[in-house]
């Protein structure tokens, strides 16, 4: 079989597609307001994580435990204030958001090697507190750590005799939840410029093509219907193919400009990450022109053809939405739903998890089938004389 | 060679094509001629393959175009009745893309495209995209883009409709040029003058059937009349039905 026709007609819309000035310029123009708003939100969140670091800790009854607060205040970006008398009237009226209070006899208890108390009074409602609490806490548990550990030593016994489980820490503070949450709209930020690329030359190449009356004369080549569309179908999966790489990587140089590591924001977006979200997101560049080019084929316009990819635009933000919110990470069931299963294997890839290869095994798979059939559906269509010259 | 067997299609309720049979052969002009509505284009678009006839039959020289339309396309050029042009394309791509889809390639095919560049007179537009271009030179271009595999057989939908004089003569020089290069050229018409300057042989249609085939001037001495007008006016009726 010759399939030379394929060639020659995914080239041809692609050269017409890339002189579509205006329509170029809308998807860059939208694509940076996407990247400018995401790096602008991780921003703040990183600016809020900072301020955690830079803490001042009202503490009540300091003298009791010198040996502490010398240690406390030795910590970076820490700085110790006298702590209201009555702390829990303090943290209620607002008058404070985080205080210690040193238990009395806390240097007895500390010189006889006893547990020595101290109070943390907060309030778990004021969400903004979160961050400097748990500092306050890790804090606590290193100095505990580290007198336990000296204690031990001292006595001759290894540390890590009381340590039989070695604890990594893995901080779901809510800022880090807010970052996963931006995150995942990168991901469906992505996804909607893969579809627009891919919509404008599906639909300019079928309900365009009808516009312009030149439908029939292309027609009257000698080359069978299925590789006409076949071809324009190509073409528009070369346009989301470019669009997705293209979104991917700025948004990956941009992220890497952002101070988020250091604010303890966790993300990967380097080489191989982005080849795994393109695996990602491929059949999406594969199934939305397919689905386009057919319903296309039924607009008198290119206007009325793009009114149609709303149906297509809207699940496709919806499942990124959901998927922002609700964490899809480890359900098998997802398996059997394409875009759900598309979104868990990217968040799994972005949040540094392993993610999953079959989530995408049997999207691919199934979006190729539904890719196939709506192209034979759209040949069929080409075929008809009511679709040809539109009576 | 072209020729149609009793063609028959109907839309819905209305009969377009009832029945109509003719023929165009190589080294002649065939004007096919008819009221609006008379079922010129139907006709035309059932030769061209794009349509089904509901019955009848259509040789090519001797491909079978209900059977086989893709072939009966590869010797057939086409200026159909839609022929819209790709706005952010050159000529030269238009040419090219539709030379391209035939199977033509590289040195010969862009040989080709300068060959009928030259002979429709459009130079200086080779290199510009077509948006904005006249009805003139977009029909110009349409019939390059239609005409560059060099077919035998050329089916014209109403070729000079609408154009200025000027381009009018390039067309007429045209078809008068095909006919002498052996060509089998038809095409359809409502215009008198057009029909009576180029035809070697004229198929009057009117509500969907063949109501004459001949020569001009058998035409005339048919109808009695002294003008081609009057004879066709004689032949379709003043409404356009077959008297």
């Amino acid at each position: 079989m010759n399939l030379e026709p394929l060639k020659i007609i995914a080239r041809k819309e692609l050269s017409d597609g890339l002189r579509d000035r205006r329509s170029i310029y809308t998807l860059i123009a939208t694509t940076l307001f996407g990247v400018v708003v995401i790096a602008f939100m991780l921003n703040q969140i990183a600016g809020q994580r900072k301020s955690a670091d830079e803490i001042t800790l009202a503490v009540t009854g300091r003298e009791y435990a010198p040996v502490l607060i010398d240690w406390m205040s030795q910590q970076s970006g820490v700085t110790i204030v006298p702590g209201p008398a009555n702390a829990e009237e303090a943290v209620k009226g607002k008058k404070a958001d985080v205080v210690l209070v040193v238990d009395r006899d806390f240097a007895k208890d500390f010189d006889q090697s006893k547990s020595a108390n101290v109070k943390i009074y907060s309030d778990s409602t004021r969400r903004a507190v979160q961050p400097k609490l748990e500092r306050v806490k890790s804090m606590l548990n290193r100095f505990s750590a580290e007198t336990a550990s000296l204690r031990l030593i001292v006595r001759g016994v290894s540390p890590e005799v009381i340590a039989p489980v070695k604890v990594e820490d893995v901080d779901v503070s809510n800022s880090q939840q807010r970052a996963a949450v931006i995150l995942n709209v990168i991901l469906m930020l992505v996804a909607m410029s893969v579809m627009t690329a891919g919509m404008q030359i599906a639909t300019d190449s079928t309900a365009g093509e009808r516009e312009r009356r030149s439908l029939e004369p292309l027609l009257l080549n000698p080359v069978p219907r299925w590789q006409i569309i076949t071809g324009k179908w190509l073409a528009a999966c070369g346009a989301a193919f470019v669009a997705m790489v293209a979104s991917l990587t700025l948004y990956s140089l941009v992220l890497r400009k952002l101070p988020l590591e250091d604010a303890g924001i966790r993300f990967h977006l380097g080489k191989p990450e982005i080849l795994m979200l393109i695996a990602a997101f491929a059949p999406l560049a594969v199934l939305v022109p397919a689905i386009l080019a057919f319903l296309s084929c039924f607009a008198r316009s290119f206007k009325e053809a793009q009114s149609y990819s709303v149906f297509l635009v809207l699940p496709v933000a919806f499942t990124g939405i959901i998927s922002s919110f609700y964490s899809l990470s480890g359900k098998t069931w997802l398996v059997a739903v394409p875009l759900l299963s598309q979104y868990a294997f990217a968040s799994d890839v972005m949040a540094g998890r392993t993610p999953a290869p079959l989530l995408l095994i049997t999207a691919g798979v199934e979006s190729a089938i539904i890719a196939a059939i709506f192209l034979r559906m759209a040949a069929r269509l080409f075929t008809t004389e009511k679709i040809i010259f539109g009576h | 060679m072209i020729r149609a067997e009793n063609l028959y299609k109907r839309f819905g309720n209305t009969v377009a094509v009832n029945g109509a049979s003719f023929a165009a052969s190589d080294g002649s002009v065939t004007g096919l001629l008819g009221p609006n509505g008379a079922g010129k284009t139907t006709s035309l678009r059932m030769l061209y393959g794009l349509m089904r006839p509901d019955s009848g039959a259509i040789h090519i020289d001797d491909c079978d175009v209900v059977a086989s339309p893709q072939s009966a396309q590869s010797r057939l050029g086409v200026l159909p009745d839609q022929s819209g042009l790709y706005g952010r394309l050159t000529t030269r791509e238009h040419i090219r893309y539709f030379g391209n889809l035939h199977g033509l390639k590289s040195a010969e095919l862009e040989r080709r495209i300068d060959h009928w560049i030259e002979i429709l007179d459009i130079a200086p537009l080779a290199d510009r995209r077509v948006a904005g271009f006249s009805h003139g030179e977009e029909m110009k271009v349409a019939l390059a883009r239609a005409l560059v595999h060099n077919p035998q057989n050329i089916i014209l939908d109403e070729p000079t409709n609408g154009l200025d004089v000027m381009s009018t003569r390039t067309v007429r020089d045209l078809i008068r040029r095909l006919k002498a290069e052996g060509r089998c050229v038809l095409f359809s018409s409502h215009i008198m003058q057009e029909v009576s300057a180029l035809c070697d042989r004229i198929v009057v249609i009117a509500a969907g059937r063949v109501v004459a085939t001949s020569t001009p001037d058998e035409l005339l001495s048919i109808t009695g009349k002294t003008t081609l007008e009057d004879a066709f006016v004689s032949l379709v009726g003043t409404n356009g039905e077959a008297a």
